[in-house]
This record gives structure tokens, C-alpha cells and sequence, in this order.
């Protein structure tokens, strides 16, 4: 989780839309940074970027699908909401699947869209929020030992301590020490919440 | 005409004397001198011999019984067939009061008796002489006038010949066919009050008068003229005064009806004017596709000041809803929807202009303000070109005479064609538009692309109606520019450029260079097309 204020992004070509869009969000509160073609906002791009993007779709040079499939490479989380002059459907399927989270035409009346961008902003905190979460429970689980962590493992499969002190080979009461030392370092003390977090970050793990 | 043909023609002397002594004396001069010689011993046989023989010269004996010369002289004057005959009286009468009776009656000379065989042979030979050249001079006469008829019957043009008042003198076959009557009819009528409803009301004003009376020509189409039963038809005319020397003598007048050319013109006025009737429809038909075609484009272009207007109401709003409001902003604000209704009201300007039917009508124009109007128009269709439109005018380009709408539409055409070429081509190159001279009375515009070229059919394909290299075209385009272009006087073609893309062209007159048609350049490389 990083401290980074949530900012609107403005990519649109159009100098007065995109000064008018400025001016707007700017009287509602919100930060706002603009840009008039992809390429400066890709050069500007970097992960810890909070907010959103009001990206238009038709602009010369890389449009605005394009910048959306460059942004994914990225593994960028923050949230488009399409801007169109014509909003076709093909090309609001196609947005949609790469995953904008909306679509809007112009001209759109101005509570749709600070609605829209409302709504944009609660799913980045909300993507930033469970991203953090996950960052925090792989701090822990790297913190653990490669003993401790093989404890663990046994633990979430629902092996008993006898059992797991048989398989490894070593007396149960070390067994006992190993998993009060990784519950505590994992910050519980149920098995079941153990067992969800871990599972939370399964495919962030490297698998051994 | 010499001697010796006279002595070898045919010359025909009858000699009429009561007395025998007398015709044998005159036989034995003349005999023997080439002359067919004819011998009468009184006036009826004398008279019957000439009416057969028609002689050239006839030796009269004055004082004959029962007719004497003198009457016989009369009557051979009186009978057409021998009337030319050249009568030469012979009498012993010596006095002036005889000779001058014989000479009344027309005879041609007075030989006395007792008469010189030498004064006979002379008299004889020179009258023979004078009658033979007379006749064929007549001869040669009726030829000319015979062949002078014939031509004047076989010409299918109208002609009279009118003396100084306008009467008609002579009226050929065609003539009489045009008017409806026999020439007999039409010689002796007055020409102007025949033909002319308005004879009447002067003759001043009417055709062919300034030539019979002042023997000014005249050449005039489309008069009505009126035939014998009084109904009317239009004619061309040619009127040349008749002239002897400085004399007047009245006009010949030429003429022919063309009433059915005036209806083969009219057939071929309205073709045309159908013609042109149709292609601006199709014309009108073209630019309503093509604005089809560029409705995503121009939809798009009206929606973004509309977006930014409905944004700065909004702060507008805001701004205003605040307790110490924000004066300067508001203005500032205010001053940007201004400015953007202006943007988007100009955007529905060009397109209507463009969408108009024509007005049909040619102007003096300025072939750079144009382009840059189309050059805007073309961009409400390009926002995905990276490149654009780059227009550049050489120094002192005149104006140009043409249909605006019409020349846009080509412009257009041409360029949207060459953006779409460059950016298939995946270039960003922009399009060049050149405006330069060609020759003192044209303007030539190319527009060059950087786009994969023409195909190597294009000589012979790309103009032709519905032929087309797009997916989604209706291949109207080219052959309407080429049809648009050549309506303005103008010319349309291609060439190939060394770097590679295509370069369209198209010239138009310049204003004032007479309507004077742009022909090909001669020096051009390019294909014509």
C-alpha cells in the first residue's frame, strides 16, 4: 500500500474537452492531472499511480484501445472509463474485456460522469486496499523459516501435529513450537483465517 | 474566230432577183467562195427558202412583181426564224429616200446596180461574217444561261433576285418549294409585302431591306418569314446587294428554312441540359455518400465542443454557487462556451455547405481558400491520421473560374482518397496539397499521398463508373471528379511518383482566360487520363 493521492488521469487530445474536463473535476475536488496524447501518459506511468484514467478512444496516433492493451502489460490496476464520441458496441466489448470498468459518450452529462468516476476511485481503493493486504500476508509468509514455512503447509492440508511430527521426523513438541511461531508470525490465532489468507495469495507464492 | 473557219462553216446566201440575167450574174460572183448559195425568183419563194434554210445573208432585188423587197424585207424581220438574217438590198433606185426605207425595214446594206462583183464578194463575206458571230454568240448565250438555270435549280437554298423596291425578279425552284408557290407566282409580288406580317407597318426594320435599299448584306438566322398560305417558318438568310459597277439594282437573297435544325438543336439543348441535370444529381448523390461515409468523423467533431460546453456550464454552475463567487473564472468560462459554440456551429456550416445542392452556377474563386475550408472538413474525418493535410500555394496563383461546390467535392474526394491510402499503408506522412500554374490559364492542384500506389490497371480502370479498390466502395468517386472537372473546363489524371505513393491532379481555368478549356499538358509525364 502506497501513500500516493488519488488522482483523475485526462488522456484526451482534444485541448478544450480536455481543459473543460480539468476545470470540472478540479471545482468538484478532485486532483487532476491531463495529458494529450497516449504516449506522454505512458511515459509518465508507473505502478504507484492511485485514481483513475478518463481515456478517450479516438485519438491520432495510439488511440485509446491501444493504450489500454500497453497499460495491462504493465499489470496496471487503475481503473478506465472510456470516453467516445461514438461508442460502438464492438468497441465497447472489446474495452470491456480488457477490462475498463466503464464507457461512456459524449457529450455525457457531468453527474454520469463524476458518478462514474466515483465509482472508479472506490474500486481502486478497494483494489489497493485487498493489493495491500496481499503485499502484507507475503511479508509474513516470507518472514517464516523454511522449516516453519513446511509447518505451515502441512497445517493448511489438516495434518495433525503427531502426524506432521512422524512424517518430518521430529519430536511433536517441536512440532508445537514450529506452529505457535508461525501463527504468530502469520498475526493469528485460528487455523481457518491462517488457512484463508494463504489461500488469498496461493498464486502469488512461488510454487515449490 | 479567223477566216478560213468562217470559209470552211457552212454559210448559207440566198439571192432573190426577178431577173433571171440578174440571179445568174450574182451566182457566178459568189460561186465557188465556200458559200451554200440559194437563188429565188420572186418574194414568196424567197421567203419560203429562208424560213427553211435561215441563210446568213440574203441579196434582196427591191423591184420585183407582186412582193416586191421591201416586203419581203418586213416579213422576213417579222418571222423570229429568219429576223437575223442580214438583208442586203440591191436596186438600180440610187436615192437617199429608198436607202434610207430599206434601212428602216432593217436591212444591213444597200448595194446599187449596176453592182461590182468585188463590192458583192466583200459586202457578202462581211455580213456573212457579222450574222455567223452574232449566232454564236447567241448560241454561247443561251449555253451560259442554260447552265446558269440548271445551277440555280439544283441549289436547295432559296434564292431571289430582288430589284431596288423589293420586287421579286427571280425566284429559283427552291425558292418556290420553301414558299409554297410556283416561281411564276412569286416573280413580280413584292418580297417584303409576300413575306413579312409587318410589311405594313414599314419596311425599314425589316430583312434584306438595308441591302436593296442602302446595299448593306445582311446574314440573319431565325426570321420568320411566311409562305403563300400564310402560315410562318423560321429562316437563315444571306442578303447581297446586286451591284453594276456603283449602281444598286435591288438584292439576291439566299435562304432556307430551318425549321427542323432549330428542333435538332432544341433535341440536342435539352440532351445536354439533361445531361448536366443528371450529373449534378449524381454529383449531389456522391457528396451525400461521402458525407455518409464521414458521419462517424463529423458526428464525432460536432460531440467535442458540445462536451467541453456541458463541462464549462457546469463550473460555470459551481462557480456561481459559491457565496463570493469567482467573476473572473465565470468570464473566463463563459468565454470558453462561446468560443466552443462557435467551433461546433462551424463544423455544421461546413457540412451543410458541403451537403447543399449545387447552385449551378460558375464563380470566381480562390482555389487556396477553398482548399483550406476542405482541408478543415477533411480533418472531421482524419483525427487517426498522425500526418494530416499540408497545403502549399505557389506566389500569385490567380483566381479561378468554376462551381465551388463542385471543386470542394473533387478536393475532397482526392484527399480523403490519399489519407486513406497513407494510412492503410501504415505511413504518417502527411498528405501534400500543391496549388502551382500550368501554362498562363491554368491552375493545376495535386494531391500526393504516401500510400501503396496505384495498381498497374490503373490507366484503364480507375475512371470507370463503379470500379473501385475498396472493401465498402461504391466506386462513384473518381469518374464523378473526372465528369465535375471536365463540367469546370478543367482536366483530371494521375502519375506515379519516383518515391512511391500516388499523385492525383485536376486544372481549372483561370478567371478572365475566355472559358478557354485546360488541355492536357503536352509535357506532362503523367498518363492522362
Amino acid at each position: 500500500m502506497t501513500d500516493s493521492q488519488q488522482t483523475v488521469y485526462v488522456v484526451e487530445d482534444d485541448e478544450a474537452v480536455r481543459d473543460s474536463l480539468e476545470l470540472l473535476l478540479k471545482s468538484d475536488g478532485k486532483p487532476v492531472s491531463t495529458y494529450e496524447n497516449a504516449n506522454t501518459f505512458l511515459k509518465d506511468y508507473s505502478e504507484k499511480m492511485a485514481g483513475c484514467i478518463v481515456l478517450d478512444i479516438r485519438m491520432p496516433g495510439m488511440d485509446g484501445m491501444e493504450l489500454q492493451k500497453k497499460l495491462n502489460e504493465k499489470h496496471s490496476i487503475l481503473p478506465i472509463i472510456f470516453v467516445t464520441g461514438h461508442g460502438d458496441v464492438p468497441m465497447a466489448v472489446d474495452a470491456m474485456k480488457e477490462g475498463a470498468v466503464d464507457f461512456i459518450q459524449k457529450p455525457y452529462r457531468e453527474e454520469a460522469l463524476l458518478q462514474k468516476i466515483e465509482a472508479a476511485l472506490e474500486q481502486d481503493r478497494e483494489q489497493r486496499k485487498t493489493l495491500g493486504e496481499k503485499q502484507e500476508i507475503l511479508r509474513r509468509v516470507k518472514s517464516l523459516t523454511p522449516r516453519e514455512h513446511e509447518i505451515m503447509d502441512r497445517m493448511i492440508a489438516g495434518q495433525a501435529n503427531k502426524v506432521i511430527a512422524i512424517e518430518l521426523e521430529i519430536s511433536q513438541r517441536t512440532v508445537e513450537i514450529h506452529r505457535s511461531r508461525v501463527m504468530h508470525k502469520m498475526g493469528t490465532h485460528s487455523l481457518a483465517h491462517l488457512v484463508r489468507m494463504v489461500l488469498s495469495v496461493k498464486d502469488l507464492i512461488d510454487p515449490r | 474566230m479567223t477566216d478560213a473557219v468562217l470559209e470552211t462553216t457552212d454559210v448559207t446566201v440566198l439571192l432573190v432577183d426577178d431577173n433571171p440575167q440578174n440571179l445568174k450574174v450574182l451566182y457566178e460572183t459568189l460561186k465557188d467562195k465556200g458559200y451554200r448559195l440559194l437563188i429565188a425568183n420572186d418574194g414568196e419563194k424567197a421567203l419560203d427558202l429562208a424560213h427553211r434554210h435561215q441563210p446568213e445573208v440574203i441579196l434582196l432585188d427591191i423591184m420585183m412583181p407582186e412582193l416586191d423587197g421591201y416586203q419581203v424585207c418586213e416579213r422576213l424581220k417579222a418571222d423570229p426564224v429568219t429576223s437575223d438574217s442580214a438583208v442586203v438590198f440591191l436596186s438600180a433606185l440610187d436615192d437617199l429616200q429608198a436607202k434610207v426605207r430599206g434601212f428602216s425595214l432593217g436591212g444591213a446594206d444597200y448595194i446599187s446596180k449596176p453592182f461590182q462583183a468585188q463590192e458583192v464578194i466583200a459586202r457578202v463575206k462581211t455580213h456573212a461574217r457579222v450574222i455567223r458571230l452574232e449566232r454564236e454568240l447567241q448560241a454561247r448565250n443561251r449555253q451560259l444561261e442554260n447552265d446558269q438555270a440548271r445551277i440555280l435549280n439544283s441549289i436547295s437554298e432559296g434564292i431571289y433576285g430582288l430589284d431596288a423596291t423589293g420586287v421579286i425578279v427571280f425566284a429559283n425552284p427552291a425558292a418556290a418549294v420553301t414558299m409554297g408557290s410556283s416561281a411564276e407566282e412569286l416573280i413580280g409580288q413584292n418580297f417584303f409585302d409576300l413575306h413579312f406580317r409587318t410589311a405594313g407597318q414599314g419596311r425599314e426594320s425589316l430583312p434584306v431591306y438595308a441591302t436593296c435599299s442602302q446595299g448593306i448584306a445582311e446574314n440573319q438566322r431565325d426570321i420568320e418569314m411566311l409562305r403563300a398560305d400564310g402560315t410562318a417558318f423560321p429562316v437563315e438568310y444571306r442578303s447581297t446587294p446586286k451591284l453594276d459597277g456603283e449602281e444598286l439594282h435591288g438584292a439576291v437573297v439566299v435562304f432556307r428554312d430551318i425549321t427542323a435544325e432549330l428542333e435538332s438543336e432544341q433535341a440536342l439543348e435539352n440532351a445536354r441540359n439533361m445531361v448536366q441535370e443528371q450529373r449534378e444529381q449524381i454529383a449531389h448523390f456522391s457528396r451525400l455518400t461521402t458525407m455518409g461515409e464521414m458521419a462517424a468523423g463529423v458526428a464525432h467533431e460536432v460531440n467535442q465542443p458540445l462536451t467541453a460546453i456541458t463541462n464549462y456550464a457546469r463550473v460555470a454552475r459551481r462557480v456561481l454557487a459559491k457565496e463570493e463567487p469567482d467573476h473572473q473564472l465565470l468570464e473566463e468560462t463563459l468565454e470558453k462556451i462561446e468560443a466552443q459554440s462557435h467551433r461546433a456551429s462551424e463544423v455544421i456550416r461546413r457540412i451543410r455547405r458541403f451537403m447543399k445542392k449545387p447552385a449551378a452556377g460558375k464563380d470566381v474563386l480562390s482555389i487556396s481558400a477553398l482548399l483550406e475550408d476542405t482541408r478543415q472538413f477533411a480533418e472531421v474525418d482524419i483525427r487517426n491520421n498522425e500526418g494530416g493535410v499540408e497545403i502549399s500555394v505557389a506566389d500569385n496563383v490567380p483566381e479561378v473560374l468554376a462551381d465551388p461546390v463542385q471543386v470542394q467535392q473533387v478536393a475532397l474526394n482526392l484527399i480523403r482518397n490519399a489519407l486513406e491510402s497513407t494510412r492503410s499503408a501504415g505511413f504518417s506522412a502527411p498528405v501534400e496539397v500543391a496549388v502551382t500554374m500550368s501554362g498562363r490559364r491554368c491552375v493545376r492542384v495535386t494531391v500526393t499521398d504516401h500510400g501503396v500506389g496505384l495498381p498497374d490497371d490503373a490507366e484503364e480502370k480507375l475512371f470507370l463508373p463503379f470500379y473501385t479498390t475498396k472493401e465498402e466502395g461504391m466506386g462513384i468517386g473518381l469518374p464523378m471528379c473526372r465528369s465535375l472537372i471536365q463540367a469546370q473546363g478543367g482536366d483530371i489524371g494521375f502519375e506515379r511518383p519516383e518515391h512511391g505513393g500516388a499523385c492525383f491532379y485536376f486544372t481549372l481555368p483561370v478567371a478572365g482566360s475566355d472559358g478557354t478549356a485546360c488541355a492536357p499538358d503536352a509535357d506532362s509525364s503523367g498518363s492522362a487520363v
